[in-house]
């Protein structure tokens, strides 16, 4: 008999047992709640964000694209439109409402190559790199002043006045060599050129001179 | 009583797992900010919606201005009416009851910088995290005198057209070219005259 209502007992323990472990799993479906929370921390995020260290300057960029460096994608998250207008050479365009497509995942979350967005300024592809900062993705660069600064600075650049220092004049003899490396022509270059052209060697004549027969004199 | 043995182990351990398991549950921390929308819904929301203002809407009561700026640029002027929230500083405990107390009152947040892009990432920030009544004043600040003037601007304005740009130049230079060609000189002939020998003087008597 005594074994029988310890038996009892012991059983009633089980469900209560069994009743806390279903309560503490009902916990789980709280937390869907959290799944929200993808990503790297908020404070993290923020002070990757704050740092300058994610922008490269156009003169940068130019110096990459001359040498054709191979460890870098640029990547236009602007509308078709502007890509189809005006892009920089070999840049891939994923507007920035298609970033998340299937597609794009496979540029922007890699580690071969460095990836560089830009846009008409830093506005949409700072946007766009808080936005997979957010997610973790490595190797993300931003184009300082988009294409406007690559306007500016690369394609149209400003002459210095005479009395700025040397190294203006050098910084904008490089740019003004970038920018006919990506198609401008500019009239001087032509001049330039010219001369080069017309310049064959000029003949030399070269007169070669008779020994003059010694004169026969006259004599007897 | 071998049985009896058996299930008072079970008990044990079982009591064990449920201790292990409010421990847990007691001294999980929870994140101070937490999103509250995923990367995805973000982009589509900040692609979608509206979230610029200019210096003219500013006038509605509703909008409280935030200056992100630092304090020594916020000192030297700043919009009427402003709060001074440093960017790195925006998660600090302080500020985000700020914002906390602007959302349940239902007051606009209007964060404004130098340019544009300067509250963009505060911005961004602050809206993952869930505060949606939020906006961008797209102004750019210049001094004139140490007083400070805002213009409106407009983001991601296509400033020139380049290929229109390098194709006007390649036509000029074209242009040039062809002008150049014809004032190249033909060169020089040389003509050498030949001197006429001088008739050798004749011996003779």
């Amino acid at each position: 008999m005594v074994k029988k209502k310890i038996a009892k007992v012991l059983a009633f323990r089980y469900k209560i047992l069994a009743a806390i472990l279903i309560l503490l799993a009902g916990g789980l479906v709280l937390l869907p709640k959290y799944q929200k929370h993808e990503g790297i921390k908020p404070e993290e995020l923020l002070s990757n964000t704050i740092s300058p260290e994610r922008y490269m300057t156009t003169d940068r960029l130019a110096h990459i694209l001359i040498n054709q460096d191979p460890s870098f994608i640029l990547i236009d998250v602007r509308d078709e439109k502007s890509f189809a207008s005006y892009s920089l050479p070999n840049a891939i365009n994923i507007p920035l409402e298609k970033l998340f497509d299937e597609g794009s995942d496979s540029y922007l979350n890699q580690n071969q190559f460095d990836v560089v967005l830009f846009s008409n300024d830093n506005f949409y592809a700072d946007q766009a790199w808080i936005l997979c900062n957010r997610l973790g993705y490595k190797h993300m660069r931003v184009l300082k002043g988009g294409v406007n600064e690559w306007y500016a600075t690369i394609i149209n650049p400003l002459k210095p006045a005479d009395n700025m220092p040397v190294t203006d004049f050098e910084l904008y003899a490089t740019r003004k060599a970038a920018s006919m490396f990506f198609g401008v022509v500019y009239p001087e270059q032509v001049k330039v050129e010219a001369p080069v052209i017309v310049k064959e060697a000029p003949k030399k004549v070269i007169t070669i001179e008779k020994k003059k027969k010694a004169e026969a004199e006259g004599g007897c | 009583m071998k049985e009896l043995e058996k299930t008072k182990r079970i008990s044990i351990a079982a009591t064990l797992f449920i201790l292990a398991v409010i421990i847990g549950l007691l001294t999980y921390k929870r994140p101070k900010n937490i999103y509250a929308i995923n990367t995805k819904d973000t982009l589509e929301k900040i692609t979608s919606a509206n979230y610029f203002t200019t210096l003219e809407e500013l006038k509605n009561p509703e909008y409280v201005l935030i200056d992100v700026r630092n304090q020594y640029e916020f000192e030297k002027g700043h919009l009427e009416n402003a709060i001074n929230i440093y960017a790195p500083e925006i998660l600090s405990d302080d500020n985000i009851k700020v914002f906390n107390e602007l959302k349940e009152s239902n007051k606009m947040a209007i964060l404004y910088g130098n340019n544009p892009q300067e509250p963009n990432a505060p911005f961004l920030i602050l809206y993952q995290l869930g505060f949606d009544n939020i906006k961008l004043l797209a102004i750019e600040n210049s001094y004139l005198q140490n007083k400070l003037i805002s213009k409106n601007t407009v983001v991601e304005k296509s400033e020139a057209d380049i290929t229109a740009f390098i194709n006007e130049s390649v036509k000029k230079a074209n242009a040039t070219e062809t002008v150049k060609k014809e004032v190249v000189a033909p060169p020089k002939k040389v003509i050498t005259i030949e001197k006429k020998k001088k008739a050798e003087a004749e011996g003779g008597c």
